[in-house]
């Protein structure tokens, strides 16, 4: 008797599990990851963007142009970064 | 010395060089550090899944309960889809959750907040998740880099600045942890500093801040290994659910 009620007790219990992981499908993400992720996205950017810049000028001597069009680029993709994150923060 | 606030960080060699080839691989503190951390989650996780009762003890309460709050982190980011790489989750945020809160003992030494053990963790999730995004979608992953309803004129720009948002994730991911412990760390040391520097007249505020500096670590310990959990989370979504 018990053992039959702990039974059906567990088919329950597997059913909301399953339920709320279809439920979940993607996309989603908790507020809190999302704001330490905004906090250091836009300067990742902008020093990858730089170190790309500085790479190209290493490999075509055009010394200090391709740093200065990628620094500004590199800016650009943290903004972007940071707009995205907030967009997805506000979809919530 | 021990006024230093960066001696702290210093790698040192415990026993005998090792070399070979040029490449220095002796045993060091860091080394120490990562092997009792991994030998701890070990011990514990073993422990707490070896008897299986209906009514759970102490440790098997905290297996089962870590087990499901990484469980529900991943359903929640990453979807059903994501079930298979809870392994490397769970893995991953233990082993720097162990690290963080071991570094927070006197005496001992952060691993985590060496940017190169950081920066290897965050580079071994970026490989992974590129090669499993191109593996499930094949070049289809490229339209990740080409948002959908951009004007052709703008294309060119918009790819370039979308790779330079994807390849700075490694970094970003690295650097938030390594500065968060790092920086945490120091201006314990600093404020303990004070307390020694000042004496019995004026170390009464400075150890107050101390004392509630440590448990803002404590926090912040765990947050930043939850923090790298979900971010890895979320960027095995982009590569599972291709959204553009």
């Amino acid at each position: 008797m018990a053992d039959k009620k702990f039974k059906t007790r567990l088919e329950i219990a597997k059913k909301k599990i399953s339920d709320q992981s279809d439920k979940n499908e993607g996309n989603k993400s908790s507020v809190l990851g999302m704001a330490f992720k905004m906090s250091t996205e836009f300067v990742a950017a902008v020093a990858v963007g730089t170190i790309i810049g500085f790479i190209f000028d290493n490999w075509f001597g055009t010394k200090p142009w391709l740093i200065l069009i990628f620094f500004f680029v590199g800016v650009i993709a943290g903004i972007m970064n940071v707009v995205k994150s907030a967009k997805n923060m506000q979809i919530k | 010395m021990a006024t230093n606030p960066m001696h702290q960080f210093e790698v040192y060699r415990i026993g005998p060089e090792i070399k070979i080839n040029q490449i220095d691989i002796s045993f060091t503190n860091a080394s120490l550090f990562m092997i009792i951390s991994a030998l701890s989650i070990l011990f514990i996780f073993n422990l707490g899944s070896s008897k299986k009762n209906i009514i759970p003890n102490k440790i098997q309460l905290l297996a089962e309960l870590s087990y499901s709050f990484i469980s529900k982190m991943i359903s929640d980011t990453a979807g059903s889809k994501g079930k298979p790489y809870f392994n490397l989750i769970f893995s991953l945020f233990m082993f720097v959750l162990f690290c963080n809160m071991f570094g927070m003992l006197p005496y001992s030494f952060t691993v985590t907040s060496h940017i190169i053990v950081t920066f290897f963790l965050a580079s071994l999730i970026f490989i992974g998740v590129t090669i499993i995004g191109f593996i499930k979608h094949g070049l289809g992953y490229l339209k990740l880099f080409v948002p959908s309803g951009v004007p052709l004129v703008l294309l060119p720009l918009i790819v370039v600045i979308e790779v330079i948002s994807y390849l700075s994730r490694p970094i970003s991911l690295s650097v938030r942890l390594f500065a968060n412990m790092m920086a945490g760390h120091t201006m314990m040391k600093v404020f303990g500093g004070f307390v020694i520097s000042l004496g019995v007249v004026g170390g009464w505020l400075p150890l107050s801040f101390s004392v509630a500096l440590t448990g803002l670590e404590i926090l912040v310990a765990f947050l930043q290994a939850y923090v790298f959990a979900i971010l890895t989370c979320i960027y095995l979504n982009d590569a599972l659910n291709l959204h553009h």
